[in-house]
C-alpha cells in the first residue's frame, strides 16, 4: 500500500512540475506593439528651424515643419507663433504663420538685439494641440541671459539627467 | 480520535471516506498554516477601508484652506515648495480636487519622499509629511506585502491563493449530506452540545462569508506582484486588459530627438557650453500642463508626475473613488501633445472589471455601504480563522497534532486533479505544493516521530 502511494505521489508530482514548468516558460512579458490594441492618438511632431545667421537690418525666417502620422500636416487647424526675448525687450505676439505648404509654417522677424531669444508654436491639427517652445541666440549672450540659464538649472532640470 | 468518530457519527454511509479524510486534511493543514496571514489581512483591510475617513481626520489641517480670491499659478506653488527645500527634486504636483483642497508638492529631499502642504491662495505651506511616516500607508504595506518587500508579497499572495483552496475544501466539507433542516448549514445548532456548536460556529459563518471572501480575493489577486504582474500583462496583451502603462509596462516618450533639447548649464565656472547646445527645445511649463488637463477634462483629483529626464513625459493620472473616473494621459514633455489618453471607456473588458474590482475591494465605489460591507466580510474572515483555531484546539489530541488520517489515493484523483488545475492557475500554491510533496517524501516519511505526530 506505503509503495503504490509512494509511486503514486511520484507521477502526480512530475506531472505538476511539468505543467508548472510549462506555464513558469510561458509567462508573460508585455508585447512591444500592445498600445496598438488599445485606443492611440495621433501627435503632432515638429522641428523648428531658426536661423544659423542673423544679419542687422534684415528679416530672418523661422520654420516650423509639422507631421502627423507620419505624413507632413499640410491642413494645420491653426498655426500661430510667438517671440521674445528673454529680457523683454523685444515682444513679438501671437500671430499666424505663413503656410509654405508641405507642413511648413514660418514666420520672418527682426532679429536685430543679440541674447536669448524664445519662439512658442502653437499648432493644432485634428485632435493634437501642441505648445512647444524652444530658445535661440542671436549673437552674443548677454550676462542677464547667462545668469537666467543658470537660474533655469534648476528649474528646467529637476532631479537627475545632471551631467557633462 | 474523537473528531473522527464524529464525522463518522454523522455520516454513517458516507460513500467515500478517503475522499472526505484526504479533502479535510488538506482544509486543515492548509488552514493552520494560513489562517494567521488571512487574520493579518483582514485585519490590516478592514482599517484600511476606512483611509478617507481617518486621513481626512488625521491630516485635517494639511488638507483644507479656506478659498480667497483666485489660486496662484501651480509653477508658483511649486517655487513655494522649492523655497522650502532648494536642493529637493520635484516629483509630482496636485492641484487639489475642490475648491477648499490644498494643493500637492511631492519632492524627493535627501532620498526621502515628502509631500509639502501648499495653500494654492497664498502659496503658504501648510506643512508637510514623510510618506514614512504616513500611518495608513504603513498599514497598507503590512495588507500588501507585511512590510516584507517581495517577500511579504509573496506571502500574501500565497496567503490568498491558498484561501482560495480552504474555500473550495471548505465548502466540500460543509456541504449537507442527506440531513432535514438547516441546522448546521445555514445556521449553528445551539441544542446539540459543544462539538457541534464549535464545529457549526467554523463551518457556518464560513458559508455565509464565502462569496465575499473569495471576491476580496480575487479583487485583490491583480494588484498582487507576481500573479497580478503576469495576469495584467496577459489580459494587456489580449487587448481586452487595461491599456499598457497603468499597471504593466512603460508609456510613450517625448518626441522631440535628444539632439534637439536644449542644454542648461548647470555651473557658471562650467559654462563652456557651446550655444548650438543650448539652443533647443525647453521643457513645457507645468502651468501648461494644468491648461491641458483643464482642456481635456480630466477629473480634478488628479496629480501631475513630472519627467525625470530628458526622454519622459508628464503623467497625468486620477484614480478616483468611482472606476469609471480613472484616467492616465501621458503628456510630451516639450510639445504638449497628449500622447496618449486612457480613460475608463478605453479599458479593454477584462480591465474595466479590474478596475471595479479594485475600488470595491477599496470599499471606495460606493462609498460608505461599500465599506460597511467589506467591514463586515472582514469580521467574518476573523470569526472564521479564529473558530477554526479554537475548533482545532479543542479537539486535538495531546499526543499529535490532531489532523485527519491520511488516507491514500484512493478515490481522491478528482481532488487532486482539481489541486493541480489551482496549482496552475495559482503558480505559487503548485510550487507550494511540489514543495509540500517534496517534505513528505524527503523528511516525514523518513521520520517515524515527525510522521506519528502529523497523522500521515
Amino acid at each position: 500500500m506505503r509503495k503504490f502511494r509512494i509511486r503514486e505521489s511520484n507521477a502526480v508530482k512530475k506531472y505538476i512540475f511539468m505543467i508548472l514548468l510549462l506555464s513558469f516558460l510561458s509567462a508573460c512579458s508585455l508585447d512591444e506593439n500592445t498600445a496598438e490594441l488599445y485606443k492611440q492618438e495621433t501627435p503632432l511632431k515638429l522641428e523648428i528651424q531658426t536661423p544659423d545667421t542673423f544679419t542687422a537690418g534684415e528679416q530672418e525666417t523661422i520654420k516650423a515643419t509639422l507631421t502627423q502620422d507620419g505624413k507632413p500636416a499640410d491642413h494645420a487647424d491653426f498655426v500661430h507663433f510667438e517671440i521674445w526675448k528673454q529680457d523683454g525687450t523685444v515682444q513679438y505676439g501671437m500671430e499666424e504663420a505663413v503656410n509654405e505648404g508641405g507642413g511648413v509654417y514660418s514666420i520672418s522677424k527682426d532679429f536685430d538685439k543679440d541674447g536669448l531669444y524664445f519662439v512658442k508654436v502653437h499648432a493644432q491639427q485634428g485632435d493634437s494641440l501642441i505648445m512647444p517652445q524652444k530658445q535661440f541666440i542671436v549673437g552674443e549672450l548677454s550676462k542677464s541671459d547667462l545668469d537666467f540659464l543658470q537660474e533655469g538649472t534648476g528649474r528646467q532640470e529637476t532631479g537627475q539627467g545632471h551631467h557633462h | 480520535m474523537e473528531s473522527v468518530k464524529e464525522t463518522a457519527l454523522q455520516k454513517p454511509q458516507q460513500p467515500n471516506t478517503a475522499l472526505y479524510r484526504t479533502i479535510w486534511r488538506w482544509h486543515f493543514y492548509a488552514g493552520i498554516i494560513f489562517a494567521p496571514f488571512l487574520i493579518i489581512l483582514a485585519v490590516t483591510g478592514a482599517i484600511y477601508l476606512f483611509k478617507p475617513q481617518i486621513e481626512g481626520v488625521l491630516y485635517q489641517d494639511y488638507y483644507q484652506v479656506t478659498p480667497q480670491g483666485e489660486k496662484i499659478s501651480a509653477s508658483q506653488q511649486i517655487e513655494e515648495a522649492k523655497k522650502l527645500y532648494p536642493d529637493a527634486a520635484v516629483t509630482v504636483y496636485r492641484p487639489g480636487e475642490s475648491a477648499d483642497r490644498s494643493s500637492e508638492v511631492g519632492i524627493v529631499n535627501n532620498d526621502e519622499s515628502l509631500t509639502v502642504f501648499i495653500n494654492p491662495y497664498t502659496g503658504e505651506s501648510l506643512g508637510e509629511l514623510n510618506s514614512e511616516d504616513r500611518i495608513i500607508d504603513k498599514i497598507e504595506e503590512f495588507h500588501g506585502e507585511l512590510m516584507a518587500g517581495t517577500l511579504g508579497d509573496r506571502i500574501v499572495e500565497l496567503a490568498a491563493c491558498w484561501a482560495v483552496v480552504l474555500i473550495v475544501t471548505g465548502l466540500y466539507l460543509w456541504f449537507p449530506k442527506k440531513k432535514p433542516g438547516m441546522g448546521g448549514v445555514l445556521f449553528p445548532r445551539l441544542n446539540r452540545g459543544k462539538k457541534t456548536f464549535r464545529r457549526d460556529l467554523h463551518a457556518v459563518p464560513a458559508f455565509w462569508v464565502t462569496a465575499g471572501m473569495l471576491f476580496l480575493i480575487m479583487t485583490g489577486l491583480p494588484w498582487s506582484g507576481f500573479w497580478g504582474t503576469n495576469f495584467q500583462s496577459m489580459t494587456t496583451n489580449t487587448g481586452q486588459g487595461y491599456p499598457p502603462a497603468i499597471w504593466v509596462g512603460s508609456g510613450p516618450q517625448s518626441t522631440i530627438q535628444t539632439k534637439d533639447i536644449a542644454d542648461v548649464p548647470w555651473a557658471a565656472e562650467n559654462f563652456v557650453v557651446p550655444a548650438s547646445d543650448i539652443q533647443g527645445f525647453i521643457r513645457l511649463p507645468i502651468d501648461d500642463v494644468v491648461s491641458i488637463a483643464e482642456r481635456e477634462g480630466v477629473h480634478p483629483s488628479y496629480s501631475i508626475y513630472i519627467p525625470q529626464d530628458k526622454s519622459g513625459v508628464y503623467t497625468l493620472s486620477a484614480f478616483p473613488p468611482k472606476a469609471q473616473d480613472e484616467i492616465t494621459m501621458h503628456i510630451d514633455q516639450y510639445t504638449g501633445a497628449v500622447l496618449t489618453d486612457y480613460r475608463y471607456d478605453n479599458y479593454g473588458w477584462i480591465g474595466k472589471m479590474v478596475a471595479w474590482g479594485i475600488t470595491l475591494h477599496k470599499g471606495t465605489q460606493f462609498g460608505l455601504i461599500n465599506q460597511l460591507i467589506s467591514f463586515f466580510i472582514c469580521l467574518g474572515i476573523i470569526l472564521v480563522a479564529v473558530s477554526g483555531y479554537y475548533l482545532w484546539l479543542k479537539r486535538k489530541p495531546k499526543k499529535d497534532i490532531g489532523a485527519p488520517k491520511t488516507a491514500g489515493f484512493n478515490n481522491t484523483k478528482g481532488f487532486f486533479l482539481l489541486l493541480i488545475a489551482m496549482g496552475i492557475l495559482f503558480p505559487l500554491v503548485g510550487l507550494s505544493i511540489i514543495a509540500v510533496l517534496m517534505i513528505d517524501l524527503i523528511l516525514i516519511r523518513r521520520i517515524p516521530a515527525l510522521k506519528r505526530f502529523l497523522n500521515a
